[in-house]
This record gives structure tokens, C-alpha cells and sequence, in this order.
């Protein structure tokens, strides 16, 4: 029986007579990587938001490790390894960047999350800004220190919204592979939700493509793009 | 700051207030400090919770009169010792916060505001109607007997006695917050006020860190109102106004939040300001609000902040990544 760290079965989120997310079903491997793309609205940072505990659960399980989180709340699937960063950046702007990190790796239990914090800021290279406060970072740098909140404290399964959002290609792609390095290296699963089709197809091991809620297609990064109806929904010519 | 640096100055700091308590032949001028000294205490209560929640009360002389009430109505009913009658206050009142903070601090903004100044009206109106309990809009006196806490009474409340002891509270207070919050607590509280969404999602139960500042905001002005209660052995509804929760929080705004004794240096510069203009001017307030409106526009960290700003040597630029770094290659 294959080692699911995260499956979700027949999710679906209704606003009022509003399928935002209907009977979702996905499963994601220890170690890999899936990228989720679709159509703006299509109900990816939907599934995110579901998988966290952020927006109740219409119909469906979350089952995190083969236990239903379904019914717990953010910070108890938080403590059971499940981390995300945000589609607009969310840091703790008046806190300095080591102070936060350390302190999301503390919370996740870390025995020494000092040098947690500490490898998980060089590792994105943000170990020279650590008494900086974050409201006087840069834009990318904010970005990774977002990040970095997500990652440090060794989480199971990461849940990555837009991560690349506002950067240049050359950033994008820069922090993409870095990104696949760092994760292989702490061992974390990804959920990766992206527009970026360079940076989804280049480091995720599968796909799935949302199209008004629902699984339109989903596999290894070569049958999405070779998929007809993907192609036709979604990439068009960006295939 | 490290500890050491900490212990030192705060046995400097007693050993000024003890210097100035000695020093100073004028009875109005000790008097004077040891006001400012209790509003000192308060202005503290109500920085903190705007420091580390973000919260702004125009109810906190709740906290500040009902510890008065609570000891005057104690020992009039000689229901317990004057030292129990202070605990009971402090802690009483701290707890009543942290249970009303469960509720109130779930209200964001001016909402949150609105609540506190509803709640400390209710107070007001209350210890106003109460006659035969407080005495109503009179007031009643509080019956303090001849020792307190091993100490007599008497010398407590000379006026260098008075100094010395509300001084010694508010180093005690600051010292306690300096140490509190530079630990878990304070990154735990800051973290929430920051981005409370995001302080959820790093593992952080929000509700119990703002209730608890809440409370320990409470607790402090609680312990101002003692020592009010102590210095004019008298309480009356005026203890319990809002305008008297506006004044605090004007003295917070003028000394700024950036540092944890800012919203002292405000209540410092309130009386004397009350002081020196107040003899020359009948409308001072008239004058004091122009300043802070001064102060909000061009230093809107407060004094304590332009204090920091101006003393802070230039940031040195930080060091690139080296270059054999791989993680370099990260755009900035």
C-alpha cells in the first residue's frame, strides 16, 4: 500500500448554491512533489485553504498521515506537520526575521529551533537580514522569509501558494530549483500551487489541473501537457 | 539589554528615586512626582496593550478606580486585612480581566475600543448610583490602619515615603515586563498583534496570549489605583471615568510604544507640562492637546521614539551572502 503523507477525498466547499471545490480527490507522496494549476477561480487556493483547516469542509475527509484532520483546526494540523505559505506574503512585519523563524520552528516542537531558524535562513540566504525587522525587506526577500516560516520546524507536507507570485522569471526559476533542493534535503512533501507552468512542470514529480472546482486531469508533468483537454482548458500554447 | 546590564539598572534606577525622594525639600514637587508616578503605572497598563496587542481601551480606569473601591468597600466591612484587601484587588481585578479580555480582545479595532469604554462606563455609573455601598458621586474614604505590610502607615505616607514606594512599584513593573517580554510571551504576543492569521497558522493558540496581555494590562493599573487609594486615602467615581482612560492614553501616544517605558516618559511629560503651564495659561489642556497633535504628526512613535531615532547610531549595511554561498544564487 503506497505511503500517502496527505489524501483528500471527494473535498468539496459550497457557497451557498457556489461549487468553489467539488468531490476533489488527490493523494501526495512522501517526498514528492505536486504542482496544481488551472484557471484563475478554478478552486486551488481553495483546496489549500481546505487542506489547512482555513474554510470548513462542505463534504469529504482531509486525512493527514492516514488520520482524518477533517474536524481539527489550523493549529492542531499545524502541529501534526502541516505547514503552507500565502498567496500575498504574510510575515510578522514588526518582528525581526530570526525572531519569527525561530519562534515557527519552536511552536512545531523543534529541540533546537535556533539552529533550525538559523539553517533554514542560509539555506534561502536570509541569514545576513536576521535582525532585520521584516517591514524593511525587500519584496523577494519577503517572499522567502514567508518561506522560510513555512519550512523551518520540519514539517510533513508543505502547502505552497503562488510561492513565485511578483517575481522576475530569472527569481522565479532561481528560487524554483532551490526550492526543490531545500525540500528533497528536509524530506517534505509539496503541494504547489503556481502559474508559472516553467517553474510547475520543471520541479513537480505530478500534476493536477483544476478547471471550475473540479480534477480535470491529472499525472506526470509529460501527460498533463500532452493531455488534449488540459491544453484546450488551460496551457493553450504555453504547452 | 542582558540581565546584568538589567540588574543594574534597576537598583540605578531605586537608587535615584530613593536620591530624589531625599533631595527634594518641596513637599508640592514630591507630591507632584508621586502623581506622576502612579499615572506613570497606568499609562504603562494601557501602553502594554497597545504595544503588544494593538489594542486601544478608553475603559482602563476601571482598572484603575475599582482597585481603590474594592480595598475602601473591604476594610470598611472589615471583611479582611488591608494586606489581603490589596491582593484581592490586584489579583481580583486581574482575573476579572482575563475573563473579560476572553471576550473583548476576539473584537477587532474600533469595536474593541467601544467595548472597553461601555464596560468602564458601566463601572462608573454603578459606584455613582451605589450610595449606600460607595457613597455615590461623594465618594468614600479608605480606611487604611496604622501598618501595611509590616511598614507604618505614616511613613508611607509622608511624601518622600509615598515617592519612594510608587517609584519603587513602577521599576518593579518595568523591570517585570523587561524580563516577561523578552522571553516566549513577548514573541508569542508580538507575533499575534503582527499577523494574527498567520501567528494561527505557525501553531500559536491567539486567543489566550491577547486575554493574558489584556489581563496583565488590567493587573498593572490595578496596582496605580492602590497606590492612588494609598496616597489620598479617598475614591470616587471620578477614579472610574473614561476621561480619566483618556488621559492615559494621551500620555501613551505622547511617549510612544516603541520601548517599553515610552508611555511613562508621556505621563512625565503630561504633568509637567500640567505643572509649568497650568501656571501660566487657565486652558493648559488647550496648549497640551496642540503639542500632541505635534507629536502625532511629527513623531508618531511618540517622544520615546524620536528618543530611539536620535540616539540610534547608523545601521551598518548588512553583509552580502558570500559568494561560494550556492544558496547566493537566490535573487534578491
Amino acid at each position: 500500500m503506497t505511503d500517502y503523507v496527505l489524501q483528500t477525498e471527494d473535498v468539496a466547499i459550497h457557497y451557498g448554491g457556489v461549487k468553489a471545490v467539488d468531490g476533489v480527490a488527490m493523494t501526495l507522496e512522501r517526498g514528492q512533489i505536486r504542482g496544481l494549476i488551472g484557471p484563475n477561480g478554478a478552486g486551488k487556493s481553495t483546496v489549500i485553504d481546505a487542506i489547512t483547516g482555513r474554510r470548513r469542509l462542505t463534504r469529504g475527509k482531509v486525512m493527514l498521515g492516514g488520520a482524518d484532520v477533517s474536524a481539527l483546526g489550523v493549529v492542531e494540523r499545524r502541529s501534526r506537520g502541516l505547514s503552507r505559505s500565502f498567496q500575498r506574503t504574510s510575515v510578522f512585519g514588526q518582528m525581526p526575521v530570526r525572531k519569527q523563524v525561530e519562534l515557527a520552528s519552536y511552536k512545531m516542537g523543534t529541540p533546537d529551533s535556533h539552529a533550525d531558524a538559523d539553517e533554514v535562513l542560509r539555506e534561502l540566504s536570509l541569514d545576513h537580514l536576521g535582525d532585520t525587522v521584516a517591514n524593511d525587506l525587500g519584496y523577494g526577500e519577503q517572499r522567502r522569509l514567508d518561506l522560510a516560516i513555512a519550512l523551518v520546524g520540519h514539517p510533513t507536507v508543505l502547502l505552497l501558494d503562488e510561492p513565485m507570485a511578483g517575481l522576475s522569471v530569472k527569481e522565479s526559476l532561481s528560487l524554483a530549483q532551490h526550492l526543490k533542493a531545500l525540500t528533497a534535503r528536509r524530506k517534505v512533501s509539496v503541494l504547489l500551487v503556481e502559474h508559472d507552468m516553467d517553474v510547475v512542470f520543471g520541479i513537480s514529480d505530478v500534476v493536477t489541473v483544476f478547471e471550475l472546482g473540479r480534477v480535470i486531469a491529472a499525472g506526470s508533468p509529460a501527460e498533463v501537457r500532452a493531455n488534449p483537454r488540459v491544453r484546450e482548458a488551460y496551457l493553450g500554447s504555453a504547452a | 539589554m542582558k540581565t546584568s546590564h538589567l540588574s543594574i539598572a534597576t537598583v540605578a534606577a531605586l537608587a535615584i528615586g530613593a536620591a530624589v525622594a531625599f533631595g527634594l525639600s518641596s513637599g508640592t514637587l514630591l507630591s507632584l512626582l508621586t502623581q506622576a508616578t502612579h499615572y506613570a503605572i497606568f499609562a504603562l497598563g494601557v501602553g502594554l496593550l497597545l504595544r503588544q496587542n494593538g489594542m486601544v481601551s478608553f475603559g482602563h480606569a476601571l482598572y484603575f478606580g475599582s482597585s481603590g473601591y474594592i480595598i475602601a468597600i473591604l476594610l470598611q466591612l472589615k471583611a479582611v486585612p488591608a494586606e489581603a484587601a490589596v491582593g484581592i484587588a490586584v489579583l481580583g481585578l486581574t482575573a476579572f480581566a482575563f475573563v473579560i479580555g476572553l471576550v473583548i480582545v476576539r473584537v477587532p479595532g474600533v469595536a474593541f475600543g467601544m467595548l472597553t469604554l461601555a464596560i468602564g462606563q458601566m463601572a462608573f455609573l454603578t459606584a455613582s448610583r451605589s450610595r449606600g455601598l460607595t457613597g455615590g458621586a461623594d465618594g468614600m474614604n479608605v480606611d487604611w490602619p496604622s501598618t501595611l505590610f509590616g511598614v507604618p502607615t505614616e511613613l508611607l505616607l509622608k511624601p518622600a515615603g509615598m515617592l519612594i514606594l510608587s517609584w519603587s512599584v513602577l521599576v518593579l513593573v518595568l523591570l517585570g515586563l523587561g524580563v516577561l517580554l523578552r522571553g516566549r510571551f513577548g514573541s508569542v504576543t508580538e507575533a499575534t498583534r503582527d499577523n494574527e492569521e498567520r501567528a494561527r497558522f505557525i501553531g500559536i493558540r491567539t486567543l489566550l496570549p491577547r486575554a493574558a496581555v489584556y489581563a496583565l494590562s488590567g493587573g498593572i493599573t490595578s496596582l496605580a489605583g492602590v497606590l492612588a487609594a494609598l496616597n489620598t486615602g479617598f475614591i470616587s467615581p471620578e477614579g472610574l471615568h473614561w476621561s480619566l482612560s483618556g488621559v492615559a492614553l494621551m500620555m501613551v501616544v505622547v511617549g510612544g510604544t516603541r520601548v517599553l517605558w515610552g508611555p511613562a516618559l508621556g505621563a512625565a511629560v503630561y504633568f509637567l507640562a500640567k505643572d509649568v503651564l497650568g501656571d501660566h495659561a487657565q486652558h493648559w489642556m488647550a496648549i497640551f492637546g496642540t503639542a500632541l497633535i505635534v507629536v502625532i504628526v511629527f513623531a508618531p512613535e511618540g517622544l520615546s521614539g524620536a528618543l530611539c531615532r536620535l540616539l540610534r547610531t547608523p545601521r551598518r549595511q548588512p553583509p552580502a551572502p558570500a559568494a561560494g554561498n550556492p544558496s547566493a544564487r537566490v535573487a534578491h
